[in-house]
């Protein structure tokens, strides 16, 4: 017989006004290999048809089921009710938007992300379908690929304690890797400057207090504090070069 | 105003680039002031208390001007310090409350550590601040006249308090400045991590065993408290 699991749920649906946030508890019996998603399944077919939260690939390729796991983001889907004490609790992630339960709206802020750092490769040169397509080293392709490696989950969101402060305005991990990919990118014609106007403020990547919960929650695993330093160190020092530069070339 | 605007367009805002970078050079240039002002100050240790070793060294500052100069120089590093570091603190109960339920939920080690080290920066900021008033007024620096002080009413709790708070502010803040501008990666963070714990565990360990020499062993200066405007805190 396995573990008497409890699982205390965050409860609440905006659409209903009668709803009122609050802690829900299930209990279920550990089963071989189960995992947080098919607990929470399980409550849904057997205990409560209404609770709300998403998946789809079950396999940690979507990111649809990152949620806070005893306060911790993680999917669901990732994560074995083994490695977890017999007391869970579940709440939805912080900063994104709720849906209802622990279904956050990741979406919306994903697409105002990427278009904030114009995610697509910024170039002059017409598209000629019929060319062959440029040849790239296999080295950078794979630096490159690394970085595409983001399934968009939002867990380095949830974790980062600035996105949590001023959700509203700070850009987090996930946009600092998506500009960093594009900055690795030869096809990318954006000059420094195009650069620093996207991410150097702030609310970008000087806003970052370098507490590094994205680099510790990232499903993906994912180079985060990587990118994150060579991020702040190109532009921080370009900006300090451009502003000497400035004094001592007016002093001339 | 054409002209203007276009100029905006062309050249991005560089100022949270060049905050960034001085609260990076200030913290950097304070960790290494505070670190070598602990081995400075527990060279008295080294004569146990007999001061001639710090002294001699106190003596080499002052007839240089170091002491003289450096020390306002130093407030004032620390003044502009705090300012440019504080453009992160959230100020706003809204955003302090987010914060700490994002703590205390999270319950993530670095995040426990900053919590730490923006507690301490306002300590350190009042503390400090009296500490290099009651110092840079009565000079010259003697293990004598460190030892009344700490001998004298309240001075050695205002020490007890702030020595684990800049240990703790100047380790975290050294370890944060090396990952936040990339000098720390994936690789060596686990090791610099350690490294920073130990290191400020060293320090207040030193700077505990030369209060404990100031306040039971060094002689004091009988007169220098009466004499001095120092407030008998």
């Amino acid at each position: 017989m396995g573990r008497q699991l409890k699982f205390n749920i965050f409860r609440y649906n905006p659409e209903d006004s009668a709803s009122v946030p609050h802690m829900e508890t299930f209990r279920l019996e550990e089963t071989e290999a189960m995992t947080l998603f098919i607990a929470l399944n399980r409550i849904r077919e057997e205990q409560d048809p209404s609770l709300m939260f998403d998946f789809m690939c079950r396999a940690g390729i979507c990111g649809q089921c990152a949620m806070l796991i005893n306060g911790r983001p993680d999917l669901a889907c990732h994560t074995k009710t083994k490695k977890l004490p017999d007391d869970i609790t579940v709440l939805p992630m912080p900063v994104f938007k709720l849906i209802g339960d622990l279904s956050v709206d990741t979406g919306t802020w994903f697409r105002d992300m990427n278009t904030k750092v114009e995610s697509w490769i910024h170039s002059d040169k017409v598209l000629d379908p019929a060319a062959q397509e440029e040849r790239m080293d296999n080295v950078l392709a794979d630096e490159i690929y690394e970085l595409e490696r983001c399934i968009e989950c939002g867990c380095c969101v949830a974790a980062c304690g600035k996105a949590n402060m001023i959700p509203e305005k700070f850009m987090g991990a996930a946009a600092f890797n998506r500009i960093g990919r594009f900055m690795l990118d030869p096809r990318d014609q954006r000059t420094e400057n195009e650069y620093f106007e996207v991410v150097g403020t702030d609310d970008g990547i000087f806003g970052c207090l370098g507490l590094l919960g994205c680099e510790d929650v990232c499903p993906k695993k994912l180079p985060l504090q990587d990118q994150l330093g060579m991020l702040r160190r190109k532009l921080g020092f370009s900006a300090v070069q451009h502003i000497f530069g400035k004094v001592f070339s007016s002093k001339k | 105003m054409y002209t203007q605007t276009v100029a905006q367009a062309k050249e991005p805002v560089r100022n949270d680039a060049m905050y960034d970078f001085l609260q990076m050079a200030t913290g950097v240039a304070l960790v290494l002031f505070m670190w070598a002002h602990m081995i400075l100050v527990a060279s008295v240790n080294l004569d146990f208390g007999g001061g001639r070793v710090m002294n001699f060294i106190a003596n080499f500052f002052e007839a240089t001007y170091m002491a003289q100069l450096g020390g306002p120089v130093i407030f004032l590093v620390l003044l502009f310090h705090f300012f440019m570091a504080a453009r992160k603190f959230p100020f706003r109960a809204e955003e302090q409350k987010a914060m700490w339920t994002h703590t205390v939920r999270f319950n993530h080690m670095d995040t426990w550590l900053w919590i730490i080290q923006a507690a301490t920066a306002f300590i350190i900021l009042v503390l400090g601040s009296i500490h290099l008033f009651s110092v840079l007024t009565t000079l010259p620096i003697t293990a004598a006249r460190s030892a009344a002080r700490i001998q004298t009413g309240w001075w050695l709790l205002l020490y007890l308090v702030l020595l684990p708070c800049i240990e703790l502010h100047v380790g975290i803040g050294a370890y944060r400045i090396g990952v936040k501008w990339g000098w720390i990666k994936r690789s060596t963070r686990e090791y610099f991590h350690g490294m920073e714990n130990k290191l400020s565990f060293v320090m207040i360990g030193i700077g505990l065993i030369t209060l404990i020499m100031f306040y039971f062993i060094v002689t004091p200066d009988p007169t220098f408290m009466a004499k001095t405007p120092i407030p008998h805190m």
